[in-house]
């Protein structure tokens, strides 16, 4: 087979997926995966039970958090709880927030 | 090689970055560095959740088919039935997963009714009885056409069900997940729990598939049928 192309069929079906926030943006991204193994591993030390943090997820996405996406309430929902038991704090999150973000974002 | 790879653009992590992504790191980084667990801990996690498989679910149905009162207990309670093959799905350290705890059911297939799981939504699945959730079952087609066209999308599939049948579409959602008990096929009379459950695989308890004696999952599909 030689190298060719590119075919135009072909690349008109690329240009068809469209800017992220498509289609392609349904795959799980790697921050849920992480998610799911915090919980897990809350859950196992004892430090947030899960039925009780499915419970949340229901009420406070439906309420609190219904402007944000169904796949974001364990994350969204997980924090909001370590920050109700004290466990962390939101002058503490907003710092460790801003040292990941310049962490990921340096060049 | 080398060369290909020098020409690469570098990454630019500014608008690859979300906000969730960066959350999440913050939450799991707080939470090591308060002892509420360990990176090794979260990095194992990791590793077993994204390892299960779907024995579970070929374990429970290949039980189902040879033991009548457990497959009564199955269809009556999946969640507690499940347990008798070591899945707790509420225990982390066993075969199940905590965030994913909800109500189970597991769907009889029967001569006259066919089922099949879908998640609208998202991509809901029964992640401790059949592991992760193929990529074609997150797809918005899939998802959005199977509860529309149930019989044209398990075509497909290649799954061409008798006029006669009826398709029951099952959508999960955070309080309900759903495995099918396809029919035990023909041609197995005898056959111990293991050669049965090497037989059901993924996709038959998606609904997808039917299991056949003469195939397994275990084996490259390279023979060719008519």
């Amino acid at each position: 087979m030689t190298v060719g192309g590119p075919y135009p069929v072909l690349m008109a079906s690329v240009r068809s997926v469209g800017p992220p926030g498509g289609e392609s943006a349904r795959a799980p991204a790697p921050w849920e995966a992480n998610t799911q193994a915090t919980c897990d591993c809350l859950s196992r030390h004892g430090t947030l039970d899960p039925v009780e943090r499915r419970r949340a997820e229901d009420e406070l996405g439906a309420t609190v958090y219904a402007d944000f996406p169904v796949r974001a309430r364990p994350l969204v929902v997980t924090a909001h709880a370590l920050l109700e038991l004290g466990a962390i704090s939101e002058p503490e999150l907003e710092a460790k927030m801003n040292a990941v973000r310049a962490r990921f974002r340096k060049a | 090689m080398s060369d290909d790879h020098d020409h690469h653009a570098p990454i630019e992590g500014g608008d690859e970055i979300s906000e969730f992504d960066v959350l999440e790191t913050a939450i799991r980084e707080l939470a090591i560095e308060k002892g509420l667990f360990s990176a090794e801990d979260h990095r194992r996690f990791m590793e077993w959740a994204e390892g299960i498989g779907p024995h579970g679910g070929s374990r429970l149905v290949a039980r189902a088919w040879l033991d009548p009162h457990f497959k009564q207990r199955l269809l009556a309670d999946g969640t507690e039935t499940s347990k008798e093959i070591g899945i707790d799905w509420l225990d982390p350290t066993g075969t199940g997963t905590p965030s994913d705890f909800t109500y189970f059911y597991v769907l009889e297939n029967t001569p006259a009714v066919h089922n099949v799981i879908v998640c609208t939504l998202c991509s809901c699945y029964p992640r401790p009885v059949l592991g992760q959730a193929p990529e074609w079952y997150k797809t918005p087609h899939y998802r959005r056409r199977v509860v529309r066209w149930p019989r044209e999308v398990l075509a497909e599939f290649g799954l061409h069900l008798p006029p006669g049948v009826e398709v029951r579409v099952h959508d999960s959602n955070q309080k309900s997940r759903f495995m099918v008990l396809p029919m035990r096929p023909a041609g197995t009379e005898g056959w111990s729990e293991d050669q049965l459950a090497a037989i059901v695989t993924r996709d038959t308890m998606i609904g997808v598939a039917v299991p056949r004696a003469d195939w397994n999952a275990d084996r490259a599909p390279t023979e060719v049928r008519s």
